[in-house]
């Protein structure tokens, strides 16, 4: 007769005490996470004279901070800016590491290595190192307070392209096996194949690539000098800069510059749950 | 490893890796030693036979001494037996003031500036009232977000890309100078019969290096005391007379502290755009003394740093012992300016007085008023001239000056020309200085309104002003001219961290004096 109850993995036994313990720790670590956001909400729903007494305590409450950040910090131009900037950038650098992954992991061609190593050196070198440079290329090419200045920059991504091919170098050899029989040819099989099935892949690096986007100061602080072309990054330093006896604005403008990111992770969470748990269970 | 190539890759990557870490530097420092050259660059003075002292003066006729503050041109004198000589560059671009006149539609310039809040409003404000009281020049103002940007960025740009107009504060002065990208507000006023007597000589003192007035100053501020006046009576002290000098600054303290009116007689930092720079400038400034060679760089490049003296030693050590007998709190580098006023805020342990910024009075208030800080209103907060070693208060420009840029077109600079007098006229001035809290840069615009009443109804205001408003016939009072300037105020901001965490004065102060003239030799190397 076979035992009724399969054995239970260690992490599976439940005690009392474990319990208890693993619930005290992923409370203090919700603690320890979720504390700055408190205090940023709490700030950001007081107005001006309370923002200094209680600072941790919502006893006054007033949604003007809001109004008053969006109208004078300009935050909906820069909002547009930076959604513009980043579904660009997203979307560039998707397609460009996906069609490079696919060269590098399914093709062969003389000097490919060698290339895969050159890409994954432009990793070592820093933003800073080149900032100067590029701003002078820019420059040169005309495209300072532009979007092409602020995009075409960042369309390529070696950390794009090294995670792709992993994920394509992971893939079943009988799959390509398959297409080639089928004779999708090789958009025909990025488009069928390698898309569904990275998914995953794909969604956490639009993710990266979108928050990374959407938090940079640095490049577009440097090649704008126009206020019309503020990212909201440089909005909100402008709003901090423009109120300093009024903290809770700030709070306000960066609630604001943050519920976009939300947003996004909302949605392409569902993308990625949807992807990992696609091919988890087979039949 | 499964297989060759993932192997080599492997190899590759740590060998990379390896490389870039293995030089032990940063990346961006590689290669960036300071140079050291043997012979420091020769000043361009030539000590010849004993003469007649030299004037340059803007204006013609000129007087050989300047007399009262605001009255006569100003004139830079040299030491006698001194001949002065241009700072470099032969090629000063000319201020073509009668370009408007040719002109058929407007004109368009651009301005690029670091006023934040009130000041960025004032500046606004100013320029609408501009705009719409001509037709000839439209300006735009762009807002950099902070002098950090707006000098990367003006000097990153290329030659057509720089705008009209550029606002550039008072340490950019040598190499505004030596990149010669501007038009010089000499040749503006020597074309343009321009009059300066009604300014005051040290604002436009403190834009001149080589005998040239380089920019034309539009902000002053200075460091000035605050004070808390209910803990000065509670101390027994009179809350409408602030200490002055030195000592007077450490009797106070001892009696504040004595009294238990407050636990600290003055919070001090040493950050870069404060405490850092101030102790030892404005010091120096006020007892006379040049803080660097060539007379404080004005009549030609400085070579060297000339403030380890053993006078510098005292002040310091005062410094110094004023923290270490518990009368001063250290409130450590203060990147922002305001963590002295917070430490006068403090609801345990508060100070009684601090020095900062007067640029930050209207803030202050406007904070204070909104009661943010329990037990201090804002009739309470007082303001005093910046202590120092001397009887007579006085402090040296800090602030910012408008250059035009040239080569930009012909009835742009006229235009730029035409936007800078406008600013600088008598009724902008006194709103400008009513509304941004920065003093004017004109004596008379403080004889109109709404300047007048303020200065009449709060004379906390006028403090700044009253600091600056005197002769310009010393070259110590300006305070000095230097390339790496902003450098060398964090080597003294370094030095003066470490004085205030108990390192010996003499060797700090060598240390720093070092790094400094190192610094001014890098630069004169590149340059």
């Amino acid at each position: 007769m076979p035992d009724a109850t399969p054995a239970r993995a260690p992490w599976e036994r439940s005690t009392r005490v474990g319990q208890i313990g693993r619930y005290a720790l992923l409370a203090l670590i919700a603690f320890i996470v979720l504390f700055p956001i408190y205090t940023t909400v709490v700030a950001a729903l007081k107005p001006g004279n309370r923002v200094l007494v209680n600072p941790l305590v919502p006893d006054s409450f007033t949604l003007d901070t809001f109004r008053e950040a969006w109208s004078e910090a300009r935050l909906g131009r820069y909002l547009g800016n930076s959604f513009i900037v980043a579904t660009a950038v997203t979307i560039g650098q998707v397609v460009t590491s996906l069609l490079a992954a696919y060269a590098f992991a399914m093709l062969r061609f003389p000097g490919r290595n060698v290339l895969f190593v050159a890409f994954l050196a432009t990793m070592l070198v820093p933003l800073e190192a080149t900032l100067v440079i590029n701003r002078q290329t820019v420059d040169a090419l005309g495209w300072l307070n532009s979007y092409q200045g602020l995009v075409v920059p960042f369309l390529a991504s070696a950390l794009g392209v090294f995670l792709l091919r992993q994920a394509l170098l992971a893939l079943p050899k009988d799959l390509r096996d398959a297409a080639l029989i089928d004779g999708v040819g090789h958009l025909g099989f990025i488009r069928h194949v390698a898309m569904p099935l990275l998914r995953p892949t794909l969604g956490a690096l639009a993710l990266f690539t979108f928050l990374g986007t959407w938090n940079a100061y640095l490049w577009p602080n440097l090649i704008t000098d126009n206020e019309d072309w503020n990212t909201v990054q440089i909005g909100l330093r402008q709003l901090k800069a423009q109120t300093l006896d009024a903290p809770n604005l700030v709070m306000a403008g960066t609630i604001i510059a943050a519920i976009p990111i939300a947003v996004v992770l909302l949605i392409f969470q569902r993308q990625l749950i949807r992807g990992l748990t696609a091919g988890a269970v087979k039949g | 490893m499964s297989n060759r190539p993932t192997r080599r890759l492997f190899a590759a990557s740590a060998c990379l890796t390896l490389a870039a870490c293995a030089s032990g530097q940063s990346i961006l420092q590689a290669g960036n030693d300071a140079t050291t050259s043997t012979k420091p660059v020769a000043p361009s003075t030539t000590a010849g036979a004993p003469g007649p002292p030299t004037t340059i003066c803007l204006v013609q006729p000129c007087a050989t001494t300047t007399t009262t503050a605001g009255a006569g041109p100003t004139g830079l004198s040299a030491a006698p037996g001194v001949t002065m000589v241009m700072a470099g560059n032969p090629d000063f671009a000319a201020c073509p003031v009668d370009a408007l006149e040719a002109i058929d539609e407007p004109v368009r310039i651009t301005f690029w500036h670091a006023m934040q809040s009130a000041q960025g409003d004032a500046l606004t404000d100013l320029t609408n009232l501009y705009n719409a009281s001509q037709d000839r020049v439209v300006v735009e103002l762009q807002n950099q977000n902070g002098y950090e940007e707006l000098i990367d960025k003006y000097f990153l740009a290329s030659s057509d890309d720089r705008p009209h107009v550029v606002q550039m504060p008072e340490y950019m002065l040598q190499q505004i100078a030596d990149a010669n990208t501007v038009i010089t507000t000499s040749a503006c006023v020597q074309a343009g019969g321009y009059d300066i007597s009604p300014f005051l000589p040290r604002a436009m003192f403190a834009y001149q290096t080589g005998g040239v007035q380089w920019g034309m100053p539009l902000n002053i501020s200075t460091p000035v005391l605050y004070y808390n006046k209910a803990m000065f009576e509670e101390a027994g002290l009179d809350p409408e007379r602030p200490p002055i000098t030195l000592d007077e600054l450490r009797d106070y303290s001892q009696q504040i502290v004595d009294s238990g009116a407050a636990t600290y007689g003055i919070a001090v930092d040493s950050g870069v755009n404060s405490g850092g720079a101030w102790f030892l400038e404005q010091w120096f400034a006020r007892a006379g003394l040049p803080y660097a060679d060539n007379d404080n760089g004005r009549t030609a490049r400085a070579t060297q740093v000339l403030f380890d003296t053993p006078e510098a030693v005292e002040m310091l050590t005062f410094a110094q012992q004023l923290e270490a007998d518990g009368l001063a709190l250290y409130v450590g580098e203060d990147p922002r300016g305001i963590d002295g006023l917070l430490a006068m805020a403090d609801q345990e342990q508060p100070a009684a007085m601090t020095i900062a910024s007067s640029g930050a009075l209207g803030g202050v208030l406007d904070f204070v008023e909104g009661g943010a800080i329990e037990g201090i209103t804002p009739a309470e907060i007082g303001v005093g001239p910046m202590p120092g070693p001397s009887e007579t208060p006085s402090a040296t420009i800090g602030g910012a000056a408008l250059y035009i840029t040239r080569d930009l077109g012909d009835a742009e600079a006229a235009g730029a020309w035409d936007y800078l007098q406008y600013l600088v006229t008598a009724e902008a001035q006194s709103f400008w200085a009513a509304e941004s809290g920065y003093a004017p840069v004109r004596a008379d615009a403080t004889e109109i309104e709404p300047l007048v009443s303020i200065y009449a109804d709060d004379p906390r205001f006028r403090v700044p002003y009253d600091q600056v408003n005197f002769d310009a016939d010393d070259f110590t009072a300006v305070g000095p001219v230097l390339g790496p300037m902003r450098q060398v105020r964090q080597a003294t901001a370094q030095m003066m961290a470490a004085i205030y965490e108990g390192e010996d004065v003499q060797p700090s102060l060598t240390a720093a004096a070092d790094q400094a003239n190192l610094l001014i030799i890098d630069y004169d190397n590149r340059n």
